[in-house]
């Protein structure tokens, strides 16, 4: 291939990246619009754009507007709005920590889970629940900030227990990930055990979902999610040469423990914010960078922008069906988020599998 | 020896005068053993169940799960695993006999303080009933509760106690519960005479509201944590207590018990009063679980309530209102007076 030959495919390829994130984030804002749409409470569509339309600066002269209900710019502003934003912020948190985990352990098995975030953070919002429920720092509940914190402190325990000499092999990394893990599980189980209606708020943080978010909570964890994921893009390349072997990604010039530590970090920080507000939603951030490589492929620069962008689309489509169902075949139940991502995304994903017929490695 | 007697027998083969194992006689006896094993045990445990016609039964008594128990003698060491059954028994007056209750036990006395003097022991939680500290207690008469109660209560009849099971679904259910405890113990004219009070005080009730114009949509909150809220259905007994205090929950029509829902059904049934129940938190922090009423008003989108509008929020004793006990005449009455205030 001559210099123009590699420089042509280089930036065919560079503008079709371009493309795709340009379509999937279109995708991620008609699915934002849509599911505003959907919920118990009823708001006519037109109503939705016309309460939107009264937000944005300048253009809200031009909307006429009066509520049919007093109560309707408040239920879609502050009650369905930042429920869907947070179900953005965490799905794309969650998939992208999910490429992160799987480009450093090179393991399919791997996910935001696997070294022990969010049973860390379990222990801490349990034990906010059951001594510390009401405390309230900076508008922030004890239970929150006591998940984000714990799940930090676990993570550094696994780091600093997997560490030999100046090296932290992934194997180890894994393995004490499991034993803490455990560990933490049976503290959780006890507390549960010990909890009168405690156990209500744990169950219902073990399940996941941000029924009662509030935007306070989102502008917390919003920096810890946006700035670990844009800083853990500028290590894309780095990923992809990992998923060499880490002798031959060192040998290529990638200083891997420096590497290895940096995203650990910025994964575990991305993780813990978004567990911190949702409880555990598991599978999200397993199969969300499974079904983007069996489509897009394994390259780490398109695989993380367009695993976060899907994530968030698949976790806000999960929280609509969720309360599509309420007041349809649910009548006033409601389901937590969590039960739907593993319950919808696990055949999806077998279906995908079985689709590409060819073996699959990362 | 043995060897030769196997081979004869078939177990095993030895071709070319190699020891081999027969698989095929080997797995047909075992499971001819386990066949025999498992018949030689079900035969045991059905000559367990049965009662022994040597001792004259003093009374069967049948449970709310249709067990029945039969009683030779009125039971003089009664544990309690659930708070209800506790307040049934004092109620009956047979609180005297009670030797054991659970760390929830809080009324009609301070069992905690008891407890701690070592005048009364405790058998451990709810979920965590101690089945060796019940038989320490050699009780004669055990009164448990259903759902997570059920592995307890199989064991302890397996040890041979007489449990009876208090799993009421409704008032009536509690009121035959109160006739049941009263006969198991020898109390059967105070029985008696709970039940009519507590009938006759929620037929007052019922009356009084009979004829209001509107009933109230009333929401209870069973739970809020920053992931659910929960509330309480037609199944749960709070609707039925809420129902003859002259109010409508606003989830009469979901037929279920504790349930987690969403604000915005919440926001959209609109209730016009709020029950927000104190006394539910085993361990820790002062405030309950919903922190204040200003904290339920600040709720996001909650202005809207018509209760939160009126200042209707209310708070009341968790421990009455979700407890099957004998004080639930006293919630009805409770109830109704916030309901209808105009009537008290």
């Amino acid at each position: 291939m001559s210099k123009n030959e590699v420089e042509s495919t280089y930036s065919k390829r560079a503008s079709r990246w371009k493309l795709i994130i340009f379509l999937l984030i279109i995708a991620l804002i008609i699915t934002v619009i849509v599911s505003l749409n959907v919920g118990y409470y009823g708001i006519s569509f037109e109503d939705i754009l016309k309460i939107l339309g009264k937000q944005i600066p300048f253009l809200n002269s031009f909307v006429d507007y009066t509520p049919k209900l007093p109560g309707d710019p408040n239920v879609l502003l502050l009650v369905r709005l930042p429920r869907i934003i947070a179900g953005v912020l965490v799905g794309a948190a969650l998939a992208a920590s999910g490429v992160l985990f799987q480009g450093i352990f090179r393991n399919p098995m791997a996910d935001p889970f696997v070294i022990g975030v969010s049973s860390g953070a379990s222990v801490g919002a349990a034990l906010a629940t059951l001594f510390a429920a009401g405390f309230v720092f900076f508008g922030i509940g004890a239970v929150q900030i006591a998940a984000f914190v714990s799940a930090l402190i676990t993570i550094f325990f696994v780091y600093n227990i997997s560490r030999v000499g100046s090296r932290v092999p992934v194997m180890t990394l894994l393995l004490s990930g499991l034993a803490v893990t455990f560990f933490s599980s049976a503290i959780v189980t006890l507390l549960q055990f010990i909890s009168g209606k405690e156990l209500f708020s744990i169950v219902a943080w073990l399940a996941g979902g941000f029924s009662n978010i509030t935007w306070l909570a989102i502008w917390a964890i919003t920096p810890f999610i946006l700035i670990g994921i844009i800083a853990a893009y500028f290590y894309a390349r780095d990923l992809n040469l990992l998923a060499l072997g880490e002798d031959t990604a060192q040998n290529l010039g990638v200083d891997i423990e420096r590497v290895k530590k940096i995203l650990l970090f910025l994964g575990s920080m991305v993780t813990a914010a978004a567990v911190s507000v949702s409880g555990l939603i598991g599978f999200v951030g397993l199969i969300i960078p499974h079904m983007t490589r069996l489509v897009i492929g394994p390259d780490h620069r398109i695989l993380l922008p367009t695993s976060t962008i899907i994530g968030a689309i698949f976790l806000v489509v999960c929280d609509d069906v969720a309360r599509l169902m309420t007041g349809s075949i649910m009548g006033a139940l409601q389901l937590p988020v969590g039960v739907i991502t593993a319950i919808s995304g696990a055949p999806f994903f077998v279906y995908l599998l079985r689709r590409k017929k060819t073996s699959y490695a990362l | 020896m043995f060897g030769e007697t196997f081979i004869r027998i078939g177990w095993i083969n030895r071709p070319r005068g190699k020891l081999h194992l027969n698989t095929k006689y080997i797995i047909a006896t075992i499971i001819i053993i386990v066949l025999i094993a498992s018949a030689a045990f079900v035969y045991t445990y059905y000559q367990g169940q049965i009662p022994d016609e040597g001792i004259q039964a003093l009374q069967t008594l049948v449970d709310d799960h249709d067990y029945s128990t039969s009683l030779t003698a009125y039971p003089e060491r009664i544990v309690s695993l659930a708070p209800s059954a506790t307040e049934i028994l004092y109620a009956v007056g047979a609180g005297d006999k009670v030797v054991g209750v659970t760390d929830y036990c809080d009324y009609p006395y301070n069992f905690t303080a008891w407890i701690e003097a070592d005048n009364m022991t405790s058998v451990g939680g709810f979920k965590d009933t101690n089945v060796e500290v019940i038989a320490s207690l050699n009780p004669d008469l055990i009164l448990a509760t259903g759902g997570v109660q059920q592995e307890t209560v199989a064991s302890l009849r397996d040890l041979g106690y007489k449990v009876l099971v208090l799993d009421p679904a409704n008032i009536d259910g509690v009121l035959r519960d109160i006739e049941l405890v009263g006969n198991a113990t020898g109390k059967r004219a105070q029985a008696t005479a709970v039940v009519n009070d507590i009938t006759s005080r929620i037929d007052a009730v019922v009356n009084k509201v009979a004829g209001v114009a509107s009933k109230p949509k009333v929401y209870y909150e069973v739970w809020f944590s920053t992931q659910s809220i929960w509330s309480v259905g037609a199944e749960g007994f709070e609707t039925e207590l809420i129902a003859k205090a002259g109010g409508v929950n606003i989830f009469e029509n979901d037929s279920l018990e504790h349930f987690q829902t969403d604000s915005e059904v919440i926001i959209s049934k609109n209730p016009d009063i709020i029950l927000l129940p104190v006394g539910m938190e085993t361990v820790g922090s002062e405030l309950p679980f919903w922190e204040s009423f200003d904290a339920v008003k600040a709720r996001p989108a909650w202005d809207s309530i018509s209760a939160v509008q009126n200042d209707k929020l209310y708070q009341i004793d968790g421990n009455v209102i979700e407890r099957a006990g004998p004080r639930i005449a006293d919630m009805i009455e409770t109830l109704a007076e916030i309901f209808h205030p105009e009537l008290f």
